[in-house]
């Protein structure tokens, strides 16, 4: 995910111990759950009273020492309070907030990945008939074998339950297409322009098409990931959800190397 | 069209098209499916559209800006339309006819950003190599990551860089970062799960057969090897070679010949036991890599067919071997200044002169560090017989530092510089070795792209300044140049799509694609619907 890599925090790191650290990481995690999840939503992907503060440090993040600052003296005329915690608490709440922006697998998640697995491959939520992971699945979205390696947890929660948020799906675009010579396929149009067309349809084969060989082509309007999990799975089926997709990383913890 | 008629009937057939043996092993026509388009080493295309007459009316037909890249090494494959090239550890899949991309899969989270020279094709799947030494399977069609599997640990100051070799479903990848003292070896690993079949270390160990031939540094030989090599299906044999013992420029640390560096070794597919090996630079002490390509050619040398493998390599000598048994059949001079040996005798050892060692002060010598030729592609044209190789006339200081050995920190045990020096296109006579014509270039010695010649005989390579250039495969005539922009620092590649055939290379930060001109086609807006 280039976002994180070019923009993120890890160009203006700072050097405080406490980042990084899986002790500070947990207490942080602590405080944050007990103070400050009412306004900026579990996970930090904001709520109703705060803002979110995943989103919010991928592009031109705040530093360490800036976040240190807003919590510890608030931001007066807003509802961020000021807090009364020692340097070292304060310290694990930006050791937090800092790890929420990494790659989900980078954190603890809680849930039962276990369980989440069993809803991913089950029928209920059906992932699996668009995603892939390591192969098995389906071709019509994006590869999900990483997506705890690369993105934020509150990022994928925000996928699986608002969707249709961001209105960006150039490359993800359902796709019908009527060929003037009577084929029609349908899949998914990894790319295309006035003048050609990448398509992945749906057996997971590409054909690479002129546009000028073109009669129709019937796009969705809206993306196709379905935009209804937050009513089809209970609170708990999409914590485990979660959990499980967390998990998902194409470099497993045990190959990589120490930090 | 075609291309869609294809898919149909694969459709009907319930199957779609794998890279298997035969296409691999029939070599290049359409497609361009290993680094080499041949597994022969050839860089040889049979297609005949464009041709000596017709190679003034080429034009890009369309340039892909690499997101990122920076002195681009890949060889682009190509198959059914679909381009695949690598970057720093990415690779990207462009359609080949527009140059638009279809999907990219990159790992920004590989530990060492090294550069890249290319991919692999074995069934629906696309492979290639991180910087760290993982190999990573993608699905052609969709770009679904199927496995990335570590093959080796970078903390052995191992990194990987060439295009991985398939063949017969082992994917052979090889070890890069010789400067800095490691071990080099050559590894299978299974095209189905990246699981290692094989591992042959460039280096004895010590105790074995060689290690003889080495002082008390032999675990940190070097002996790399960081080019893909060659292959061939008959005697089931890889061709490979191997790069500089470590440290580079001081060699009293390792007393002898220094086994199996700077060599060429034959490798059995299927066990990775060595056949035979040719060391061409005894105990190195100018970093004269033997890395450059093994073709193999059957042919008529010193009067009698062999199965022959040519090497041209980096010490300035041009080599012929027998590729059954390794016997050395002959070595011709390279370039015209050799300052370190007065030739090569009978049987295959340099007749060194006097003086020639890297010394505190400098030693001046000639081929310069770069060598007399390098990585860079050769291609071999069956149709005018002639192998046209890029030499460079260079000549450079070499430094030696005294300082205790440290592997694995980047230490070479001394330094050298490159001056000056001419690029020479070089068209060369396998069966005499000597120079059939040849091709000199305006710059300063630091192109490194190869060559690649066509049935139609043209040969396209770069010139020493940023042009993509055509010459008459016949006798060296210039027939058509481009401006990239940008030097040139990968090899060229021939493909074909509905019928057009094309020429693609990688400029530092870019794929071009060039094809004979052809009227533009105003074209409607498509008439697209939306679906709620
Ligand atoms: C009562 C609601 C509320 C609570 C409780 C709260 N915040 Fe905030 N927070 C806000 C609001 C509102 C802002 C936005 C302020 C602004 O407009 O600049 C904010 C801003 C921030 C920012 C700066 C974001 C940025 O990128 O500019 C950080 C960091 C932050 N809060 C962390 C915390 C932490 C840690 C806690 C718990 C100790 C916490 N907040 C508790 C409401 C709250
Ligand atoms: C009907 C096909 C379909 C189904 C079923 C589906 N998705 Fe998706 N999903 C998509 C598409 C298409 C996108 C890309 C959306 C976009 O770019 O707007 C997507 C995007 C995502 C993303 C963001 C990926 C990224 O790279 O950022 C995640 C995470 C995700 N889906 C998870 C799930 C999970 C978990 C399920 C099952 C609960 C699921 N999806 C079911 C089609 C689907």
């Amino acid at each position: 995910m280039p976002l994180l890599a070019q923009h993120g925090r890890y160009l203006n790191d700072s050097q405080h111990p406490s980042i990084g650290k899986p002790e500070a990481i947990a207490a942080g995690a602590k405080f944050f759950g007990g103070s400050c999840t009412g306004c900026h939503g579990p996970d930090g992907g904001g709520g109703a009273r705060g803002p979110n503060l995943v989103h919010r440090s991928l592009w031109h993040p705040l530093s360490d020492e800036a976040i240190f600052q807003v919590i510890r003296k608030g931001v007066p005329g807003t509802d961020m309070p000021p807090t009364q915690l020692t340097d070292e608490q304060t310290w694990s709440l930006v050791a937090y907030i800092h790890a929420l922006t990494g790659p989900a697998s980078t954190n603890v998640i809680p849930g039962d990945a276990a369980a989440g697995r069993a809803t991913y491959w089950g029928a209920k939520a059906g992932c699996s008939g668009c995603h892939a992971v390591l192969g098995q699945g389906g071709r019509l979205a994006p590869d999900l074998s990483n997506v705890g390696g690369s993105r934020p947890i509150a990022m994928i929660r925000e996928s699986i339950l608002e969707p249709a948020k961001d209105l960006f799906f150039l490359g993800n675009e359902a796709a019908t297409v009527v060929l003037k010579n009577g084929q029609t396929l349908s899949g998914v149009a990894r790319n295309r322009s006035n003048y050609s067309l990448q398509l992945v349809d749906t057996k997971g084969i590409l054909h690479l098409i002129s546009m000028t060989d073109v009669k129709e082509l019937t796009l969705s309007a809206s993306t196709p990931m379905p935009t209804d999990y937050g009513k089809r799975l209970s609170r708990v089926e999409l914590r485990d959800l979660l959990a499980y997709l967390a998990t998902l990383d194409s470099r497993p913890a045990a190959e990589k190397g120490g930090k | 069209m075609r291309h869609l008629l294809a898919f149909g009937l694969a459709f009907a057939l319930g199957a779609v098209a794998q890279v298997r043996h035969d296409e691999l092993a029939k070599g290049a026509g359409d497609d361009w499916l290993t680094y080499a388009g041949t597994y022969a080493g050839w860089r040889y295309s049979p297609l005949t559209q464009v041709t000596a007459d017709n190679a003034k009316n080429l034009v890009p037909k369309w340039v892909y800006h690499v997101p990122g890249a920076r002195g681009l090494q890949s060889s682009p494959i190509v198959y059914q339309g679909v381009m695949y090239v690598t970057s720093t550890n990415a690779l990207t899949a462009i359609d080949a006819r527009t140059g638009r991309r279809v999907w990219q899969y990159s790992d920004p989270r590989a530990q060492k950003a090294g550069v890249n020279r290319g991919a692999a094709i074995w069934g629906d799947r696309v492979y290639f190599t991180t910087s760290d030494n993982y190999l990573v399977a993608l699905d052609r069609h969709s770009g679904v990551l199927i496995f990335n599997k570590k093959f080796a640990d970078i903390a052995m100051g191992t990194t990987s860089t060439s295009a991985p070799l398939i063949a017969r479903g082992k994917v052979i990848v090889g070890s890069s970062g010789g400067d800095s003292g490691m071990r080099g070896f050559i590894m299978a690993l299974s095209a189905d799960t990246g699981e290692t079949l094989w591992k042959t270390y460039t280096i004895p160990a010590k105790g074995e057969k060689g290690a003889e031939t080495w002082g008390n540094l032999i675990d940190y030989g070097g002996g790399a090897a960081w080019l893909s090599g060659t292959y061939d299906p008959q005697l089931n044999t890889l061709y490979w070679t191997t790069g500089n013992p470590w440290p580079d420029y001081n060699g009293d640390v390792r007393p002898g010949d220094n086994l199996y560096t700077c060599s060429l070794l034959a490798l059995d597919l299927e066990t990775g036991k060595m056949k035979w090996y040719f060391q061409f630079t005894p105990h190195d002490t100018h970093d004269w890599d033997a890395q450059s390509w093994p073709v193999l050619l059957d042919t008529e040398i010193n009067g009698k067919p062999r199965k022959a493998v040519l090497h041209a390599n980096r010490n300035g000598f041009f080599y012929a071997l027998d590729r059954v048994t390794g016997e050395f059949l002959r070595a011709t001079q390279l370039i015209d200044k050799v300052t370190w040996a007065k030739g090569i005798d009978a049987k295959g050892k340099p007749i060194q002169l006097p003086n020639i060692e890297p010394t505190p002060q400098g030693n001046w010598i000639c081929p310069s560090v770069k060598g007399a030729t390098n990585w860079m592609g050769q291609s071999y044209n069956p149709l005018t017989g002639l192998l046209y190789v890029l030499t460079l006339e260079q000549c450079g200081m070499y430094f030696r530092s005294s300082q205790e050995p440290q592997p694995m920190k980047n230490f070479s045990g001394g330094g050298a510089t490159e001056e000056g020096g001419q690029v020479v296109l070089r068209a060369l006579d396998p069966k005499t070795g000597k120079r059939a014509w040849e091709y000199p270039m305006t710059g300063t010695g630091r192109m490194w792209t190869g060559t690649v010649s066509t049935a139609g005989g043209v040969i396209f390579s770069g010139d020493d300044d940023g042009h993509f250039l055509a010459l008459n495969a016949k006798n060296g005539k210039n027939l058509w140049h481009f401006n990239l922009g940008e030097m040139l620092t990968a090899s060229p590649v021939i493909y074909s799509v509905d019928g057009k055939q094309y020429v693609a290379v990688a400029s530092a930060t870019a794929v071009f694609s060039f094809g004979l001109f052809e009227p533009a086609v105003g074209v409607d807006p498509p008439v697209i619907r939306l679906r709620k």
